[in-house]
């Protein structure tokens, strides 16, 4: 187990080291003109060649990704616009001339929103999506199980930028039923952070849950006729409590799979259903950084998302081990 | 004189096995979102013929030219989004737009945007899958990790990062960015990555098939790689290719909406369904209905697309015939 560990975390910080190199050739080759680029639209011609001087953009390419590199790990100095300089601490992403803000300053700012949206999503989630599956599989080929299936499948494919707002009208504002989403900090009021992530947590958790009730329902078909289980089985264990005890555990795989990649990719931001519900976190911060043209702000943001996506995968590759001998051995 | 009175053997045929397409056809679920997808690709391609027929068209301000339609505040006057016997889906609040003609143009943008991105992820998943499948060794372990590095980043935050860059690279800048350039742009960012899934997959495949008896034999009949490549190894990963492709389509229909939906995709005038459900949420406790059109159009059409996947899905897996 503490080799594949070692392993899984080695190849962890190979994927992340490419993915850096990856995001600054986001950042600062692929542009056309990365200051300008960097700097938005409302800079003027002597502006923007601050940013150029600032960013280093004279140098080789490869001087400047150890200096971009240099400032993820130890952080660095940074020009802005009006001549200031500004140190941009350790895990320094770049420095954003709109907000004349570190771009990691402004991400952890946004950070809370969206650990609150994810944790409960994710909770929605994992109680609809393998339950729906585990209840359609148990009754595989009647009517719950079609149900069932059209159930998530419809839930597949509808939109959250359309489901949100039809829900938002008719359990707020029609019928008073959920209070108004918003955020409220839940050290300062944990009733009201509750009520306000409520419907998002639902809406959130229910689309994404779709693919997980898919995934399960598969899984656990393809697990039910599994020798071991059947052994169980003619032992005399009750069909539920077999498929609880052995066949859920063996169908859980590819399922802790998915479940790593949907929080890393929440925890970098799910950019609509903030954008839908008025939630000021990290996939919002991202939009705007867009809309303002400010590259630096946005490349932090897939910078930071990514990381969340190799640290949960790794973490839910971890779990797959620890849970299924055969993986680890192979 | 017994007469034995013969009666011929009756001859017994086999009932022929029912085709992909026919065994499409006889799922009732399949064949009915088969035809919803046919009616909206009809109604894609016959727009400006409907368009004609019904004596609107997508751009023209109605609502402002028009007095008596639209209130002060831009509100549509007649009750749920102004809908009436001129106006069939309504009106647009603000620009006065006609709604039906928007959302029958919309299915263009859409669908033109989405089959572009499905055909060259398509293409790009065999070429890179076969070849590293059926290579294998280093070029097998160098997709493996280019593959991990590419899927560490989150789909729709990277999409946004791209389209500006894309676009930084294709038009000049304070250059007005022609029709068909944005096009060119989504189709690009959404190619640059959508090909990785279609290709892991059929990686796994190629090395299975590679290692069966009718490849060996070809190979040891001294076939080239080419021929085994197009001849012994494409045929087999047909079906799953066409599975791909029509579930393509509707993952990247919504990516194009939501990207429009968040302001980086298709822009005005061009008519197009996520930019309609972003207008719609700007009035939505006002004029709900307004939304209502393009989020159900929507929901209708990635559902039809999903079911006929599936469907298209079971029809060509034999192990699942005659469910």
């Amino acid at each position: 187990m503490l080799s594949f560990a070692l392993r899984r975390a080695l190849q962890a910080l190979a994927v992340l080291a490419a993915v850096s190199a990856a995001a600054f050739a986001l950042f600062y080759a692929a542009p056309a003109d990365p200051a300008r680029a960097a700097c938005g639209p409302r800079c003027d011609s002597g502006q923007v060649a601050a940013v150029r001087q600032s960013m280093g953009l004279d140098q080789p390419l490869l001087a400047q990704y150890a200096d971009y590199l240099g400032g993820i790990l130890a952080g660095r100095d940074i020009g802005d616009v009006d001549g200031s300089v500004i140190h941009c601490d350790a895990p320094c992403l770049g420095y954003s001339y709109r907000l004349h803000q570190p771009v990691t300053e402004a991400l952890t700012d946004h950070l809370p929103v969206t650990l609150s949206l994810t944790a409960g999503a994710l909770a929605v989630l994992l109680v609809l999506g393998p339950g729906t599956g585990f209840l359609a599989a148990l009754r595989h080929g009647r009517r719950t199980d079609r149900l069932l299936s059209g159930f998530t499948l419809v839930g597949a494919s509808v939109q959250i930028y359309f489901l949100g707002y039809v829900a938002q009208w008719a359990l707020v504002y029609s019928t008073g039923l959920l209070p108004l989403p918003g955020y409220t900090p839940p050290a300062e009021d944990p009733a009201a952070w509750a009520g306000g992530m409520l419907l998002p947590w639902l809406v959130l958790g229910f689309v994404n849950s779709a693919v997980f009730a898919r995934l399960s329902r598969s899984q656990l078909l393809e697990t039910m006729n599994e020798e071991y289980v059947r052994t169980a089985r003619g032992k005399g264990l009750g069909r539920l409590r077999a498929h609880l005890k052995y066949t859920a555990r063996g169908a859980a795989g590819p399922l802790v799979q998915l479940l790593g990649l949907e929080a890393g990719a929440l925890l970098g931001g799910a950019v609509i259903t903030e954008t839908v519900f008025g939630l000021n976190g990290v996939g919002r911060f991202a939009a705007e950084a867009v809309e303002g043209q400010d590259l630096p702000a946005v490349v932090g943001a897939v910078l930071l998302a990514a990381c969340f996506v190799v640290l949960f995968v790794a973490l839910a590759d971890l779990a797959v081990a620890w849970l299924d001998p055969r993986v680890r051995l192979s | 004189m017994a007469v034995v009175d013969t009666v011929p053997a009756p001859v017994r045929r086999r009932p022929a096995a029912p085709g992909p397409l026919r065994r499409l056809l006889h799922d009732r679920v399949g064949a009915a979102a088969l035809a919803v997808v046919l009616l909206f690709l009809l109604l894609a391609l016959a727009a400006p013929l409907v368009a004609a027929l019904y004596g609107k068209n997508p751009v023209e301000h109605y609502g402002q030219n028009l007095p008596g339609l639209l209130s002060d505040g831009g509100l549509p006057m007649a009750p749920n989004g102004g809908i009436s016997g001129e106006f069939w889906f309504g009106l647009e609040p603000g620009l006065g737009r006609d709604v039906l003609t928007q959302l029958l143009y919309g299915i263009r943008t859409s669908l033109l945007i989405a089959f572009a991105a499905a055909v060259v992820t398509t293409a790009l998943g065999v070429l890179a899958g076969v070849a590293v499948g059926y290579l294998g060794g280093l070029a097998d372990r160098a997709f493996g990790f280019l593959a991990n590095v590419l899927l560490a980043f989150p789909t729709l935050l990277l999409l946004l990062a791209l389209s500006p860059v894309v676009q930084s690279r294709l038009v000049d800048p304070g250059a007005a960015e022609p029709e068909w350039m944005q096009f060119l742009v989504l189709v690009l960012v959404f190619s640059a990555f959508g090909w990785i899934p279609l290709a892991l997959s059929l990686r796994a495949t190629v090395r299975s098939l590679r290692e069966r008896d009718f490849v060996q034999s070809a190979r040891a009949q001294g076939a080239s790689r080419f021929h085994i490549v197009v001849h012994e190894l494409l045929p087999n990963v047909r079906s799953q290719l066409l599975v791909h492709a029509t579930m393509a389509v509707p993952t990247f229909v919504a990516s194009e909406a939501a990207l429009s939906f968040l302001g980086v995709g298709v822009t005005e005038p061009v008519p197009d369904w996520g930019r309609m459900i972003a207008r719609g949420s700007e009035v939505f406790q006002a004029d709900p209905t307004y939304m209502v059109f393009p989020g159900v159009a929507l929901l209708v059409f990635v559902l039809a697309f999903n079911l006929l996947g599936d469907a298209v899905r079971d029809a060509l897996d034999p192990r699942t015939g005659g469910r």
